[in-house]
């Protein structure tokens, strides 16, 4: 077929074919930009096409960094040890407190007749693909809807929190990291109680931002989430005030989000609370509502 | 075969994006690999790395990456449209000519992701993350290069 068009025209056919793929690919830029749910299926399954690929291909990456980090372990095993046993020391102390704490809390919830919180349960889940950008930062985990994870589940390490299951497949899931452009968490400042919403913008240290007038934050003071929107359940370690200036207070997140190998993706029982993605015919008169139940409309 | 070449580099660019190095900071600048593998291709080969493949791989790298849909697969099209212009200036010139066209290109593609972003975010983002990563992917340029040009040499004997 091909061989019967001229050479002249065969090019003229490929700069439009160019020119076509061009504004297929900015139209897909502006749907994606005003409806979220428009390319939902076609991001899930490819997200479910490349997971188990990708999984073995982030395998060698993650294996070294395991074997440097047992190289490193033994280099410093005596200092280690040391710093161990002087952790153990302190936290024997804080278990009797927290032993203390609890059984006073025990008392106490029988007095009140509290309404026991929602049972927790998590999955573990490893890092098999990054964003890869300068204008998104999220991660992909190789665990999915076939292993309970659910969207609005809290992604956290040991230290604190990581982000948020955006998008989620039946073996691969999405995170939206604290530091995405696009991340909201309701937070508060532990202490003074005083409540803001911590807004990534895609470096390293998110802001707090609309802060309750009349507090006074410090650099130091301990943001954990105010479980307010109900996404989050409250009390989950954010990070510390890093820096405050007159317009923002930025945070440095507790866990080190740039080299995250292993995610907990924890199901609090609250991930209902997170609105489904809606459509944008039914948009207008739902984002009022969001933003009145203090969890800002997210893309993605 | 070996016309697939081109194809195969620019999958393995595309899955080197997204590979995660767990090196502190590394995601945020991650060099543009698939801008220097269609630059390469499109100068000395652009009739094995077809406009569509470019679309295809751009779309899928967004959608691994958690981007929006079409920015990269717009960006590399852009970028093969302009080098196809000048191909012929780039054709059997020295290193350094072909080197200072791709800082060109990876400065263009640069600014160019930048106002996008900053329009549908609706103000101005921060460059510097943009220009570090920017500076990486001219540092990467000329190993990429002589990686794709040995290949190049030795699957399809000299172009």
């Amino acid at each position: 077929m091909l061989t019967r068009i001229s050479p002249a025209r065969r090019a003229a056919l490929k700069r439009m074919t160019l020119a076509l793929l061009v504004v297929i690919s900015a139209a897909m830029i502006i749907i994606a930009n005003t409806d979220q749910v428009a390319f939902q299926s076609l991001r899930n399954s490819v997200m479910d096409g490349a997971a188990p690929t990708l999984d073995m291909l982030s395998r060698p990456a993650a294996a070294l960094d395991a074997a440097a980090d047992r190289i490193r372990g033994l280099l410093a095993v005596y200092r280690e040890n040391v710093r161990l046993a002087e952790e153990n020391e302190r936290l024997l102390g804080w278990q009797q407190v927290a032993l203390r704490l609890s059984a006073e809390n025990a008392e106490l919830r029988e007095l009140e007749k509290l309404v026991p919180e929602p049972a927790t349960s998590y999955v573990t889940a490893r890092v098999i693909a990054d964003s890869g950008g300068a204008y998104a930062r999220s991660v992909m985990v190789n665990a999915g809807r076939g292993n309970g994870v659910a969207r609005g589940q809290a992604a956290m390490t040991g230290e604190g929190l990581v982000g948020r299951v955006a998008e989620v497949g039946s073996h691969a899931a999405r995170v939206l990291l604290i530091t995405d452009l696009n991340s909201r968490v309701p937070v508060v400042v532990e202490g003074s109680r005083q409540r803001a919403i911590l807004a990534g913008d895609n470096s390293a240290r998110p802001s707090l931002r609309y802060a309750d007038a009349g507090g006074v934050m410090r650099i130091g003071d301990r943001i954990v989430t105010s479980g307010q929107g109900g996404v989050f359940p409250p009390g989950l370690p954010v990070g510390i005030v890093e820096s405050v200036d007159n317009e923002t207070a930025r945070v440095e997140p507790y866990a080190a989000l740039s080299r995250v190998d292993y995610v907990r993706l924890v199901d609090y029982g609250l991930a209902e609370a997170l609105p489904n993605p809606l459509s944008i015919a039914a948009r207008g008169s739902k984002r009022a509502d969001f933003a009145a139940g203090g969890l800002l409309p997210l893309r993605r | 075969m070996i016309n697939l070449l081109p194809i195969a580099t620019t999958i393995v660019a595309a899955l080197l994006s997204i590979e995660p190095f767990h090196v502190g900071g590394y995601a945020g600048l991650t060099p543009a690999f698939t801008l220097m593998v269609t630059f390469h291709w499109t100068i000395y080969r652009p009739d094995l790395l077809p406009a569509l493949f470019l679309f295809m791989i751009g779309t899928i790298q967004d959608v691994l990456s958690g981007g929006l849909p079409g920015v990269s697969a717009v960006t590399l099209l852009l970028a093969r449209a302009i080098v196809l212009s000048h191909r012929h200036y780039y054709a059997d010139r020295e290193f350094p000519f072909v080197w200072a066209g791709f800082t060109l290109l990876a400065g263009g593609a640069t600014l160019f992701l930048w106002v996008l972003h900053s329009l549908l975010a609706g103000r101005l983002l921060d460059l510097r993350g943009p220009v570090f990563s920017a500076v990486l992917t001219v540092s990467a340029f000329p190993a990429i290069s002589f990686l794709l040009g040995r290949g190049q040499r030795a699957m399809m004997g000299a172009d």
